[in-house]
């Protein structure tokens, strides 16, 4: 029960690759914020987030998300889920957020 | 014939984790298959972290997740003495549009997920979210 993050900046891209592995909850999602708020801060750029060994999501993580979303709009950036788990993909689905957060739609 | 269990946990965030677990591995024992463990996991990690994010719970208040097994379901209820709130204003999120709000998803979520759900909720008591799941419910 604990999620491990990682970032760095593709500079060729000019865009960031984010990690999450492991469990988005009400106690880990602080975590997420601070690496997605932080990639931001420091670089205005696009964020392509991986998910294909995050297990566990619920609403604190997607809240997190949409805050991100809704940051990066201001200069036209985009977040982007990159192979979320069965699971994560059906509360994705739930929310429509789908639609707006993976490159598949 | 039915089994009850209950769990006593205090408001803290580090503990949601800990009844995720708890009620998933409750749920898979009871012949719920992945999906709907699933779903339940996640149906009672949302109504515990709307006691631990809402409630005024402070970190030496419990709350009590209680679960019934029997007659080819699964009852849970979360309930929480952290001051309750005024159900009519709780808003559908708007999630179809451009520009989702961050926050108030979890109630949604809770309703997509499980087969039926109740919420009793008592200004200046408290809150009791009821969540019902079937076995073969197609």
């Amino acid at each position: 029960m604990s999620l491990q993050m990682q970032s760095s900046y593709n500079k060729e891209l000019d865009l960031w690759e984010v990690t999450a592995k492991g469990e988005v909850d009400v106690s880990t999602a602080p975590k997420l914020r601070e690496y997605l708020d932080g990639a931001y801060r420091e670089k205005r750029a696009d964020i392509m987030l991986r998910l294909d060994e995050l297990t566990y999501i619920d609403s604190t993580g997607l809240g997190v998300i949409i805050g991100a979303y809704g940051r990066m709009q201001e200069t036209e950036n985009r977040i982007t889920l990159i192979n979320p788990k069965e699971n994560v993909k059906k509360l994705l689905s739930i929310t429509s957020l789908d639609r707006i957060l993976c490159s598949d739609h | 014939m039915t089994d009850i269990m209950k769990f006593s946990v205090p408001g803290k965030a580090e503990y949601v984790g800990t009844v995720r677990l708890a009620i998933s591995s409750l749920a898979n024992c009871a012949g719920f298959d992945i999906e709907a463990v699933e779903d339940i996991k996640v149906a009672v990690s949302e109504a515990c972290t709307n006691v631990v994010c809402h409630g005024k719970c402070n970190c030496e208040e419990t709350y009590e997740v209680a679960c019934e097994l029997g007659d080819g379901r699964i009852i849970i209820s979360v309930i929480d003495r952290a001051g309750g709130y005024d159900l009519a204003k709780y808003q559908r999120p708007v999630v179809d549009c451009d520009c989702p709000k961050e926050g108030g998803l979890g109630i949604f979520i809770i309703k997509a997920l499980m087969d039926e759900v109740d919420i009793f909720s008592e200004l200046g008591m408290g809150t009791r979210i009821k969540m019902v799941k079937y076995l073969n419910r197609f």
